[in-house]
């Protein structure tokens, strides 16, 4: 039997999107507005997108490049944030070129990036990847910058040297912080997904929104956005669960210490 | 009472500081002199605790020991060798504790010992027979985050420990802890020290705590930080609180530091 505390965290978020779709039911109803579809027929479209094999297959392939912009990112820019936060000529350098780009909303270069490298799969990933880089290298900097010194001096009187202290010590310790970049990333990764799509219009889950509203099918685009909102709280459910395991140790779940000198 | 000296060792010297002086650049880029000419030799085997006020230079010492700080003057030898750099032969101990956070008790006390290239199966032996000695038996699969302070401090000495180094150099390493849990600490530092008695660089502010640990105390000044004066201490070993807060020598010591320290107006800045 769980807690009554428990069930009530549990059942919240599903209350919630329960709130909401009852909310837009009652609002689509009482607007009566063609462009905006009722839940429930937003809903009912749902099984037929994800029945449609051409769908299925463009949702896939807009996957697959968030996960390749996301994964290549991440495996470069935590070591960049990293070096940044421990040698102030590397954060020296650095630093303007990561102050120009990130201001520029990333999917404003799409234009200039599908002029030099076409429409394909390598411009809309190449966006992601911006879009992903910047929080990752950002959190992995305060990471890194934070690790206390007297952490790095004992790793040397272990005899560790300076690369090593960097992936042994600097590394594990700005795991939590690390991680934070990396969920702001996932969030944005799937943003920037959707964004490249709409811009360069040739296949993916964004395609699909598009086309729909295109062609006035409502329903489906509201579908659409339902989908990718659930692929949104899945991957970023699916992401907590790796990072609460990899951080147990900096999780503060036994508030109180022991008392024993 | 007990025969005084009878302990000590014929000594050979093991850490030689040389002339050796710090200059810092403070914020408003002004020269800030930390350490001046500070000359000292520490015997092997010996406790060695250097008492001072705060910004006296004393951590500041001891990190060029251990080869974290260069010196901008002079130099620190370890038998006979200029430290050019941190060693797994100077084992420091810090005031934070400074553990892995994301390593288990039994995983920071393995870690140096596995650095050095200990088998797995050998570490873990041998950090799990330290961890019992610093009282900490059954807390090996904890995380630092779940330990109060004074375990945290166990489990760093325990790690400092179990890479065998030659001198432990301790910088106020019972600063941040309770009087009760700091005195329990103090005990169980002798008695372990007193097993081996590895050479001890141990920095303090508190003279009962520099009397009752150390052979040798190196009294120092602040701006420039200079060393005022070494004093032997002639108490008996093994010192157990009880007798030694009792004894008439013990006080002495005491109350002639205390004095030093007064006389030379810096009333007040020691905590």
């Amino acid at each position: 039997m769980m807690p009554p505390t428990t069930l009530a965290r549990r059942a919240a978020p599903v209350l919630a999107c329960i709130g909401l779709l009852a909310l837009w039911q009652v609002a689509a109803l009482a607007l009566k507005n063609d462009s905006f579809p009722t839940a429930i027929e937003a809903i009912r479209a749902i099984p037929s997108i994800l029945g449609d094999k051409e769908a299925l297959i463009n949702i896939i392939a807009s996957l697959r490049r968030m996960a390749i912009g996301f994964g290549v990112a991440v495996f470069v820019s935590i070591p960049l944030g990293l070096m940044m936060g421990r040698s102030r000529a590397v954060a020296a350098f650095f630093n303007p070129l990561l102050m120009v780009i990130y201001p520029v909303p990333k999917a404003a270069l799409m234009p200039i990036i599908m002029l030099w490298l076409g429409v394909g799969d390598i411009t809309k990933t190449l966006v992601i990847f911006l879009g992903v880089s910047l929080p990752v290298i950002y959190h992995s900097f305060e990471g890194a910058k934070a690790v206390e010194e007297k952490m790095l001096w004992s790793g040397a009187a272990m005899g560790l040297s300076a690369a090593q202290r960097m992936v042994w010590i600097v590394l594990p310790a700005s795991l939590p912080e690390i991680l934070t970049g990396c969920r702001t990333g996932l969030v944005l990764a799937l943003i920037t997904m959707i964004t490249s799509e709409m811009i360069a219009r040739q296949s993916g889950a964004g395609n699909i929104l598009f086309n729909a509203l295109d062609m006035g099918q409502y329903d489906t685009v509201f579908a659409m956005i339902i989908i990718v909102g659930a692929m949104g709280i899945g991957l970023d459910a699916l992401f907590e669960r790796v990072r609460a395991k990899l951080v147990r140790w900096s999780e503060p779940q036994f508030d109180i210490p022991l008392s024993f000198s | 009472m007990a025969e005084p000296v009878a302990t000590r060792k014929p000594a050979s010297s093991i850490i030689e500081i040389e002339h050796v002086s710090q200059i810092f650049q403070t914020s408003a880029r002004k020269d800030h002199q930390a350490l001046s000419d500070i000359s000292l030799t520490i015997e092997e085997g010996a406790f060695v605790s250097i008492l001072g006020p705060s910004g006296c230079g004393k951590s500041t010492l001891l990190y060029i020991v251990g080869g974290f700080v260069s010196p901008t003057g002079g130099a620190a030898k370890m038998k006979g060798k200029t430290i050019a750099g941190p060693g797994p032969d100077r084992g420091p101990v810090f005031q934070e504790f400074a553990l892995f956070p994301w390593k288990t008790v039994l995983g920071n006390v393995t870690y140096g010992p596995r650095q050095q290239g200990m088998s797995a199966s050998e570490a873990d032996a041998q950090s799990r027979a330290l961890i019992e000695m610093v009282g900490l038996k059954g807390y090996e699969s904890f995380y630092p985050k779940e330990l109060s302070g004074g375990m945290k401090q166990r489990v760093a000495l325990a790690r400092t420990l179990a890479y065998h180094p030659e001198v432990l150099l301790m910088d106020e390493p019972f600063g941040a802890l309770d009087a009760h849990t700091r005195t329990r600490l103090q005990n169980d530092l002798l008695n372990i020290w007193e097993r081996d008695r590895k050479t001890v660089l141990f920095v303090t502010h508190s003279v009962d705590e520099a009397v009752f640990l150390s052979d040798k105390v190196v009294m120092m000044s602040k701006s420039p930080g200079r060393i005022r004066q070494v004093i032997d201490i002639d108490l008996p070993r093994p010192r157990r609180r009880n007798e030694l807060l009792l004894d008439p020598r013990y006080q002495k010591y005491v109350v002639d530091i205390e004095r030093m320290f007064d006389e030379s107006d810096e009333v007040g800045s020691r905590s």
